[in-house]
């Protein structure tokens, strides 16, 4: 008797020891199954900023200040184009010279802005 | 011979005043070295009653970062559309962001002002980070912003 309790015991210290390293590992697999990806913003005279790009955890964000990017920030020229995700449900607006400037009588002829950045 | 100067006085006619009712205009903002990343910027205009006018230009392009435009946001409910066709990147600290436009005469000397809100990532917002009135005798006159526009000026 006192034999099988000793197998027994010994048998579920081998499970545990087993089973507990497999757990943790497994828990740490889901939080970073999705690592954040590293992305080269900019073209032409636009800013070229070393940020890291992740999904879309950080796009209700709506504290003061605005938004950081630890764990997984923004930049301009990322995977905004759908246009989901915008504070309000907004669509993000339609980049200057894929469509006319707004009829807001602002404008003279309608051309689209020059724009330049040094 | 005379139905063609006819038509070509009628055609002169005709563009002339379509010339003169706009006019070619450059803002010229250069940001100060702030140590923070890319600045969203709102450039709109209020009419003489202080109502909103419209916008000219969002630098920055996520809608979600708007809501720290906080007079702009005010002004057009978010309404991303004021802001189609005339929307670039964020303008990153040190460096100068410049546009030009066609913007329409009677935006001058009649009382508009030219705002511009401001908000980078993990610093304070500042809406209002400017105001200045349009008329041709402000024209090169440089102005500084409150906290991230070092200077700023509209030449025409």
């Amino acid at each position: 008797m006192r034999k099988t309790l000793t197998l027994a015991v010994a048998a579920s210290a081998l499970a545990a020891a087993a089973a507990i390293p497999a757990w943790s590992a497994a828990q740490s697999a889901g939080s970073r199954s999705l690592p954040p990806s590293v992305a080269l913003a900019g073209d032409g005279g636009e800013q070229d900023l070393l940020r890291l790009a992740s999904g879309e955890d950080e796009d209700d964000r709506h504290g003061y200040p605005m938004g950081g990017r630890h764990g997984g920030g923004e930049d301009d020229e990322d995977d905004d184009g759908d246009g989901h995700g915008g504070s309000r449900g907004a669509r993000s607006p339609a980049p200057a010279g894929t469509v006319a400037p707004p009829p807001n009588g602002l404008f003279g002829n309608g051309a689209p802005p020059q724009v330049q950045v040094n | 011979m005379k139905p063609l100067l006819t038509a070509l006085a009628l055609t002169t006619a005709l563009t002339l005043p379509g010339l003169a009712m706009a006019r070619q205009v450059t803002l010229t903002t250069k940001l100060d070295s702030y140590g923070g990343d890319g600045a969203y910027l709102a450039f709109y205009v209020t009419d003489p009653s202080g109502a909103y006018a419209g916008s000219l230009w969002m630098a920055g392009g996520k809608s979600k970062y708007y809501q720290h435009l906080t007079g702009w946001e005010r002004a057009t409910g978010g309404d991303t559309r004021q802001i189609n066709g005339i929307t670039g990147a964020s303008v990153g600290a040190g460096r100068t962001l410049q546009i030009t436009f066609d913007l329409a005469d009677a935006l001058f000397d009649a009382g508009y002002t030219l705002h511009v809100d401001a908000a980078v990532e993990d610093m304070r917002d500042s809406p209002g980070e400017l105001a200045v009135p349009l008329t041709a005798q402000g024209a090169g006159t440089p102005v500084r912003g409150r906290r991230y526009i070092a200077s700023f000026a509209y030449d025409m």
